[in-house]
């Protein structure tokens, strides 16, 4: 929009001598505001008149000075026109003018909501910048940089259900929403926050960034910091998001100038389309039935992502066997689990249901997270929280600051760092210098450039190669007994110099951590499977787009793909694949006589398990076939039952009758043949 | 500015309250009804001074509540443009200051206030220094300003302010 600047011009015929000014050039003067008295000689007596402006700006130049004489039809002044750079609900708050009722085309100069918490006020792009700017020389001055605090499962835990009252650490709180009747929230600080809040705040700006109501957010923030001292009013909620999915989409209005300096922790990725600035946080859980109760809608990555940066977390991808032995041991992970869980059932409070829901939520993961419930004397719930993670985040941001301000002191004072490029490359300094070799991480079938595991190893500076080569320090493998593992006991023995053999924990933890753990502590025992090869929850992407249905997978494992294949499936199974499902059977079987009680009690509470009816349609199908095997064997014809092991159908179905012995399962026709000729023979037999 | 000014409101009862306390229980509820809310009309009212008189209550048909048309007096506050005004600041920020009048919200955008303030976001809370910083405006703070506009909505009176004229600006007690 142009400036628009327009002349006052003397009001009357004749000139007039102006006697003084009451306003200053470069004044913003309102409406109806005295600019200057004035000699009125026009009428009978000379008297001193006002004049007033007749529309609100700034006056750009003042052409007569006091004194002198305005000659009628020369401009006394030049009033350039408020420019309305600052809206407040439709208002201008400079010269107060309703900018709802202007007709006309509608110029909105204001666009950008700058404040948090108000998104009625807005101001123009260009005012926008200059408060930036001044943000940004501000925290160079101060040598801070910003950091963007997610609440939901990154410091606090909140659930709305119904808890036990006398839970120690545990606030309680009462939203009043409009038109609702409210809520309880009972809200759980991470353990360690306020040291957190504390340290973090020295090297940072602290704001709120939450997928919360409004309401919420400001009580769990009032919770956190009671004295404003960290947040302020830096605080922004959903009401004030611009998309309900992701909150990247805010960054430009609140830091106009770009974002070079923003931080931003969260556990979830998505929410900031994976920016690099982001330090993704390990999920903190606490009340085991809830979720994040503020998670926005999942994104269909596949509409906003490029593919593959994503979708390759292992989990998603088709099952292997390798991938379905693993499986199984988290089942039996699982039921070990519950095994605990009932013999230390002490203080437990949560019912088997959520304890076992969150169990498979959390898989691995949750045997170190999971917190105690203890029962003290006094009548209050102590509980034991293992959670440390804020600790090792308190560090990870320290040394990114540090980074930063190192290299703004390096580049000169003109130059800025962008932290988007600062903490990739503090995040590649982790594992820098040591070189990777996977074992039964990556399913066979899948590139290992394309494996989440391979990428997150990357973004923590290590080298990884396929096999083994002179450079290679670490084999990381999911159990003892696979070619690689054996290889590198040869190899380090030849090489001389100690090669680390470590499980998948180790990367992972040095994922969480940001530096490189000990490898004594991520043994690979001998034997049994320790390490889950699929990366916890700060490692992948949360919510997994519904798995490719289990039906379909397995479907496609007969090889031909055909109708007919898959009604008599041992016809086209190579010997291999016949032996793989004898051990599978055998397997189960094993496993029936330990805890098949655990295993039909938990059995149905499994369904939110990423990818379960899969692995337990096999095995409970493997289970009943089993059964039937031996029945049939004696009638020296087994092979037409075991069919329901790879037919593609739901367990709850009821099955189907098996087919008679007479009918001979090679041919379609010939069985109709056969069909046909029994039911002629019953109806004979009726007549 | 404020106003003692005649308004007339109607009253809906439940037939529960028919009886002896039933003038009462429609004093009580024109109180709670009224007071405190806003029109766009004649701004905040602020309190019920004197109840005038209750008119005839006139049953619904077919619902047995019944209607009384009520006249009182009440004190009402009505901001205009021009007018000087104390208020309380609520909140400082780099956009600007917002301050409270009693029931009414008021936004100071930082091109209203005096350009030797500067905006502090560093300290806490956050304030407009002046540059000899001998003029600190923060929070709970008590300003005087005038308004140069009002948003009037038919549930709400919102005004924007200034602290550039003569005397106005930090009210020191």
């Amino acid at each position: 929009m142009a400036d628009k600047t327009m002349p006052i011009f003397v009001p009357s015929e004749k000139p007039v001598k102006l006697a003084k000014w009451k306003v200053k050039q470069g004044a913003l003067v309102l409406q109806g505001q005295t600019l200057f008295l004035y000699h009125d000689s026009s009428g009978e007596k000379d008297e001193v008149k006002k004049f007033k402006a007749a529309r609100a700006g700034t006056i750009s130049l003042i052409k007569v000075k006091e004194g002198d004489i305005a000659e009628p039809g020369a401009p006394v002044a030049d009033l350039e026109e408020c420019r309305h750079t600052t809206v407040m609900k439709e208002m201008c708050a400079e010269c107060g003018a309703d900018l709802r009722t202007d007709d006309g085309p509608k110029v909105d100069v204001a666009v950008v909501p700058m404040v948090h918490s108000i998104p009625e006020l807005k101001v123009s792009e260009e005012l926008a910048q200059k408060l930036g700017r001044e943000d940004a020389e501000r925290l160079l001055k101060d040598r801070k940089l910003v950091l963007l605090v997610d609440l939901d499962q990154t410091l606090v835990h909140t659930t709305n259900d119904n808890v036990a009252p006398n839970l120690k650490g545990v606030l309680h709180f009462f939203l009043r929403g409009p038109g609702s009747p409210g809520r309880w929230c009972h809200t759980r600080l991470r353990p360690r926050t306020q040291q957190f809040l504390e340290s973090a705040s020295k090297n940072y700006e602290l704001h709120v960034c939450t997928f919360g109501a409004r309401q919420y957010a400001h009580a769990v923030a009032d919770l956190l910091d009671p004295d404003k001292k960290y947040f302020s009013h830096r605080i922004l909620s959903r009401d004030e998001c611009f998309d309900a999915r992701t909150k990247s989409a805010n960054l430009k209005a609140l830091f106009p100038c770009g974002d070079n300096m923003v931080c931003i922790i969260d556990d979830r990725e998505d929410v900031w389309r994976h920016a690099s600035n982001l330090i993704h946080v390990r999920p903190y859980s606490f009340f085991q039935s809830t979720g994040d109760i503020n998670a926005p809608p999942p994104i269909d990555e596949k509409l906003n992502l490029p593919s593959g940066k994503n979708g390759s977390s292992p989990a998603n991808q088709m099952p292997t066997l390798d991938e379905e032995i693993e499986q199984k041991d988290i089942i039996e992970d699982k039921k070990k689990e519950q095994e605990k869980t009932k013999e230390g059932g002490n203080g437990k409070i949560v019912n088997k249901d959520s304890e076992l829901k969150k169990a498979v939520e959390k898989d691995e993961e949750s045997k170190e997270s999971e917190p105690r419930w203890v029962e003290t004397s006094d009548g209050q719930i102590e509980v034991e929280d293992p959670d440390d993670y804020l600790i090792y985040l308190e560090d990870i941001l320290k040394r990114i600051h540090k980074h930063f301000y190192d290299l703004y002191d390096k580049m000169g004072k003109k130059q800025i760092p962008d932290l988007k490029a600062v903490i990739p490359e503090v995040k590649g300094k982790v594992l820098a210098g040591t070189s990777l070799v996977f074992s039964g991480l990556v399913p066979t079938h899948q590139r290992l450039e394309t494996s989440r595991t391979y990428l997150v190893a990357r973004s923590l500076g290590a080298e990884i190669t396929q096999d083994f080569t002179q450079k290679t320090t670490h084999l990381v493998a999911v159990r003892a007994g696979t070619a690689k593992v054996h290889a590198s006991r040869r190899f380090s023995e030849g090489k001389g110099n100690k090669l680390h053999v470590v499980t998948p924990d180790w990367l992972w933890t040095c994922a969480e951590r940001w530096e490189r753990v000990d490898e004594r502590l991520y043994p690979l025992q001998r034997g049994g499977q320790s390490g889950s090869r699929r990366p916890p929850a700060h490692c992948s992407s949360p919510p997994p787009p519904a798995a490719p249905g289990p039906a379909a997978a397995l479907r496609k494992r007969t090889p031909s793909g055909r109708f007919m294949d898959t009604i008599h499936p041992l016809l086209s199974f190579s010997s291999d694949d016949i032996a793989d499902m004898d051990r599978e059977v055998e397997d189960i079987f094993n496993e029936e006589e330990s805890s098949s009680d655990d295993q039909k009690m938990g059995g149905d509470d499994l369904d939110d398990e990423e990818n379960p009816p899969e692995d337990r349609l096999i095995s409970l199908e493997a289970e009943s076939s089993q059964d039937r095997l031996l029945q049939d064997s004696q009638d020296g014809e087994g092979n037409n039952d075991t069919d329901s092991e790879e037919q593609p159908r739901p367990r709850k179905r009821p099955r189907k009758s098996p087919p008679s012995d007479e009918e001979p399962p090679d041919d379609d026709d010939t069985s109709w043949n056969l069909m046909g000729a029994a039911l002629e023979r019953e109806l004979l037999a009726q007549d | 500015m404020f106003y003692h000014i005649s308004l007339e409101h109607e009253i809906l009862l439940h037939p529960r309250y028919f009886g002896p306390q039933l003038l009462d229980t429609v004093k009580q509820k024109l109180y709670t009804e009224v007071e405190g809310t806003c029109t766009g009309k004649y701004g905040f009212v602020i309190a019920v001074t004197t109840i005038d008189s209750i008119g005839a209550g006139l049953i619904q048909p077919g619902q047995g509540f019944v209607v009384y048309p009520v006249k009182y007096k009440a004190i009402v506050f009505r901001p205009f443009k021009g007018e000087v005004l104390d208020a309380i600041v609520t909140q400082v920020n780099k956009v600007g200051m917002f301050a409270q009048i009693g029931p009414l919200s008021c936004f100071i955008s930082h091109h209203s206030i005096p350009a030797d303030m500067e905006y502090c976001p560093n300290v806490n809370p956050p304030c407009y220094k002046s540059k000899q910083e001998d003029n600190v405006i923060q929070e709970e703070d008590v300003i005087r300003l005038k308004i140069v506009g009002t948003r009037v909505d038919a549930n709400g009176i919102f005004a924007i302010g200034t602290l550039m004229d003569d005397y106005l600006g930090l009210v020191t007690q």
